[in-house]
């Protein structure tokens, strides 16, 4: 017999759209090649750790859309924050399920990434100081039905016995449908592109495209003015808005190349990135500049 | 050398204006002094052909950030100070990859010749990106020069050596690819869970690649 770490929480019945364990990502790796991965929408994933009195950033589960099923293994608070995927405990909440029961996400009503979090964390395979996988780099898996979801720390969500829900505070909630307009720093190649661009990324609407995951997320517009220089290679940071020759911008995200040749015109405000991943494919999104307080 | 702000605490240092030998040396001489010497405050760094990025955490009372420009003056100090050169990394190669015809035919030149161009070169390894451990390698005979393939293999192999354009270079994940393949090794340059090393190259390393 295993100690209680070696026993389930939860049993994967259907990977839906996609699942994996999520962390805060890697740092110091990125000079090797390594994307920093972690949470899309660090906003989410950290107001779910948090209403089962985790560190922030402690591994969850990341549901791309919708048509995830598990079964409990063993009585557990979880808490669901980010997308909405018409699950059984609202989003924005965490309750105490018992042993038996189904945890479901039949349908996607808003938002693009779920995330699901239990007290003491979820484990998976550690490598450079994180337990976030990131596919295309082969670091970690996904994570497919059949699977037991174990802690990473055996702990539980001490609750006294007649509560059997909580919630994230009202000002953490989110409703994806209406993001607020996104702040952008100037990227390195702000000055070599024609004003003209500026104009064009500041004063129109960009549409999310579905050719948008965990590597970055392409919108399309009216084309933006690439500034005719050859640019070296560079590093790039997550958020970066690439413009390639066709004028479409790619904002680079956790998955994302390390270096790259693409002017960068502008970068998205860390703090607002949580707000872009979770548009949906054709979902309206506009940009600002950054302007320190 | 140029500094440019890139997003909430972090700036892009410019210290060449082509890629070459002395970017190399340069950028050799900056990651030895960031490892060494790491500028308080400082997360995480990011080394390329001719620019380094540099990400400091948010201020806080444990790590009073120093102003850039004192950074600045650090590196200028060491920019063009020589590094010692490590031993030459070995790769050896198995030179039957499937386009390694389409190569030769494409420079003029027979297969054993080519075999023999690419192995003769001691490489720059620049930097590594794109994949982990993918590394940047310069320069490539030109010789050797030869237009990625019109479409792009869905899956190529780890370990695979190629030629893409004006580069050579050794997939270290799978990965889509549209480089010319010429041959492969058995070298893991990506190898997660190694104790001993999980990259086999770094920036500022030099390689030869040799017949197997």
């Amino acid at each position: 017999m295993g100690g209680p770490r070696d026993s389930a929480v939860l049993e994967v019945l259907s990977s839906g759209m996609g699942i994996t364990v999520q962390d805060g990502g890697r740092i110091g790796w990125r000079k090797f090649g390594v994307p920093m991965g972690g949470a899309m929408d660090d906003h989410a994933a950290r107001a779910a750790n948090v209403m089962v009195d985790n560190a922030p950033d402690m591994p969850v589960l990341e549901l791309l859309m919708q048509g995830q099923r598990f079964k409990v293994r063993q009585d557990c608070w979880l808490a669901i924050a980010g997308a909405d995927g018409s699950s059984t405990i609202p989003v924005w909440h965490a309750h105490k399920l018992s042993v038996g029961s189904e945890l479901e996400f039949p349908v996607s009503r808003h938002g693009v990434w779920i995330y699901v979090a239990v007290a003491g964390g979820f484990d998976a395979d550690e490598a450079f100081g994180s337990r976030s996988a990131s596919i295309r780099s082969e670091i970690g898996s996904a994570i497919e039905a059949g699977k037991m979801l174990r802690r990473l720390e055996d702990r539980r969500l001490q609750m006294p016995d007649s509560i059997s829900g909580r919630g994230a505070s009202w000002n953490e909630h989110r409703d994806y449908a209406k993001p607020p307009v996104l702040r952008v720093w100037p990227g390195p190649q702000w000055n070599a592109f024609p004003e003209t661009a500026r104009e064009t990324l500041f004063e129109n609407e960009w549409s999310v495209t579905s050719q948008s995951d965990r590597v970055g997320y392409r919108l399309a517009g009216e084309s933006i003015e690439a500034p005719r220089i050859d640019l070296i290679s560079e590093p790039v940071r997550i958020g970066s808005i690439q413009v390639p020759a066709n004028g479409q911008p790619i904002v680079t995200l956790r998955d994302g190349p390390t270096v790259g040749g693409y002017p960068k015109i502008g970068m998205v405000d860390p703090r607002d990135l949580s707000w872009l991943v979770q548009c949906r494919p054709n979902q309206a999104v506009r940009f600002r500049p950054y302007e320190p307080q | 050398m140029q500094c440019i702000p890139y997003g909430p605490n972090a700036w892009l240092i410019c210290f060449a204006d082509e890629v070459g030998d002395l970017a190399f040396e340069r950028g050799r001489a900056i990651s030895r002094e960031l490892e060494e010497n790491s500028p308080g405050g400082l997360r995480e760094y990011v080394l390329a052909y001719t620019s380094v990025l540099l990400i400091f955490g948010e201020p806080n009372v444990k790590h009073v950030q120093r102003p850039i420009s004192q950074v600045i003056e650090q590196l200028e100090k060491i920019l063009d100070r020589r590094v010692p050169s490590a031993e030459v990394k070995e790769i050896p190669v198995r030179y039957e990859g499937p386009d390694l015809a389409r190569v030769a035919e494409h420079n003029g030149i027979s297969e054993s010749e080519a075999i023999e161009i690419h192995s003769a070169t001691v490489y720059k390894v620049y930097m590594l990106g794109f994949a982990p451990g993918f590394p940047y390698l310069g320069e490539l005979d030109s010789r050797l020069h030869t237009p990625r393939l019109e479409s792009p293999r869905a899956k190529v192999p780890a370990g695979s050596v190629a030629i893409g354009g004006e580069h050579t270079g050794v997939y270290s994940v799978p990965n889509p690819g549209g480089w010319n393949l010429i041959g492969s090794t058995e070298v893991k340059l990506f190898d997660p869970g190694n104790e001993e090393g999980e990259f086999y190259l770094r920036a500022g390393d030099r390689v030869r690649f040799t017949k197997a």
